[in-house]
């Protein structure tokens, strides 16, 4: 009897710690993945996983990291190659994108009377400026930024060590903004037109 | 502290993460430094501004994805719950589940056409040969009718009605009927020496309504037959502590407690 009740027992424990961390864990994959379908597919795998090895989970640590690393490795493992290989012709226009960003001083600090353009840029720029960092500093950014982890659980979840997570959140951040300020700088005065913005990010 | 420094620390600095020391070194710079300190402010102000504009723009879990992961862990928990009762089972036979690996398609195609046909026989309740013996005498009963031992499990509340010879498919095997508060369960245990039926752990399927167990012991594989939903199955397991993962070794972890008499 104790051996099954322990079981519910688990599953209620599991459930009261894994249910709220949902949210963040989707929107994490979305950026990670780039789709909806392979986001929830992304989410399920990890949860599930999580379930089965909720017993190697040592009580009274992060759960929240850990069910984020659990997330990041079935990424890795699993899902990384395919989005990899599907979005290989977009991809490569898109690496030369972050190449010419990144030759072009992306550790100088924007220091220019037109910052604050960065005002106008709507929740869509930024999450799409995120989906296009090179993805180790897309996880970092995502884990610092969206999901506003320490710089030590995020060098527990990616498994690197906490200097590594310091250099690529610095040229993670430092890439964004210029991504970010090229398109505030070309959108005036107008508000921004997404459909032109979305065709403007497609050709690169 | 230079100009250099602090922008190598700065992140580190805006995101709370510079112990005392550190934190006094950039504080100081800062004090005596306006190009830092408005290159500071800026740094971050942009960062509460992507961090805000991503969190405003991120999607909530879709409802769908929130149902179906409640329905997947309810369906892991059951499995759970029969699996434990398989081993308890293999365990109160004083038996060793073995594993032996092997991962086939063809051969997990192969237990799910045993477990169907186990099923099969044991809605149709066939009749009895020996009737309310003890666990004991039906053993006896079995021994040199089968070119296999047959160790009959005790369950806690659960008495065995009796048993007979009945094929699974193409094996000869002991079918033992037990009784559980007026529900029938059926046990067929037969010979699988060339391996054909896939089962390295207790295996649970489901075929016509019936959940079932399939465990292996060497050469000898268990088929339980039951359509007890979880507080039957809980109420079948013995009272006292069973560690939940536990496979028995090689003798039964379960000592007497797990028997009925
Ligand atoms: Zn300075």
């Amino acid at each position: 009897m104790l051996g099954l009740k322990s079981n519910t027992q688990m599953k209620a424990e599991f459930e009261q710690l894994a249910m709220p961390c949902l949210d963040g864990l989707y929107a994490s994959a979305l950026r990670l993945t780039h789709s909806d379908r392979d986001a929830e597919d992304l989410v399920q795998d990890a949860f599930m996983r999580a379930y089965r090895f909720f017993d190697k989970f040592e009580r009274g640590t992060n759960f929240r990291a850990w069910l984020f690393k659990i997330l990041t490795n079935t990424f890795i493992n699993k899902y990384r190659r395919q989005v990899k290989e599907r979005s290989f012709s977009e991809g490569s226009e898109r690496e030369s994108v972050t190449a010419q960003l990144f030759s072009a001083d992306a550790t100088e600090t924007a220091a220019n009377p037109e910052d604050h353009l960065l005002d106008r840029l709507l929740s869509e720029e930024v999450l799409s400026a995120i989906d296009h960092l090179p993805i180790d500093f897309r996880m970092v950014v995502i884990l610092a930024d969206l999901q506003e982890f320490s710089y030590r659980e995020i060098a527990e979840i990616l498994d690197v060590p906490v200097g590594t997570v310091m250099s690529r959140l610095f040229r993670g951040r430092k890439l964004l903004q210029k991504h970010l300020q090229s398109y505030a700088n070309a959108q005036p005065n107008q508000a921004i037109d997404l459909n032109e913005y979305r065709n403007r990010k497609k050709l690169g | 502290m230079d100009c250099r420094e602090l922008d190598n620390l700065l992140y580190a600095y805006l995101d709370g993460e510079l112990v005392d020391d550190e934190r006094v070194a950039v504080e100081g710079h800062l004090a005596g430094c306006d190009a830092c300190r408005a290159a500071t402010d800026r740094e971050h102000s942009t960062l509460l501004l992507i961090r805000s504009r991503a969190k405003a723009g991120g999607a909530r879990a879709p409802d769908a994805l929130r149902e179906r992961l409640s329905q997947k862990l309810g369906d892991e928990l059951k499995v759970r719950r029969v699996r434990a009762i398989g081993r308890l089972a293999a365990a109160a036979a004083g038996l060793a589940v073995c594993t032996v690996v092997a991962h086939s398609s063809w051969r997990s195609h192969q237990r799910r056409l045993y477990v169907e046909d186990a099923v099969n026989r044991h809605a149709r309740s066939f009749p009895l040969e020996i009737e309310k013996p003890s666990p004991e005498q039906l053993e006896a009963w079995f021994d040199g009718k089968l070119d296999h031992r047959v160790a009959v499990p005790r369950f806690q509340n659960v008495v065995t009605q009796g048993g007979r010879l009945l094929n699974v498919r193409d094996r000869q095997a002991a079918y033992i009927r037990y009784d559980d508060r007026g529900r029938r369960l059926g046990l067929f245990v037969y010979s699988d020496k060339p391996g054909d039926v896939d089962v390295t752990e207790p295996e649970v399927d489901r075929s016509n309504g019936f959940n079932t167990v399939t465990w292996r012991d060497g050469d000898v594989v268990y088929t339980l037959v039951t359509d007890l939903d979880d507080d039957d199955i809980r109420q079948m397991l013995p009272q006292h502590r069973i560690p939940e993962d536990a496979v028995p070794a090689h003798a039964p972890t379960v000592q007497p407690a797990a028997f009925s008499h």
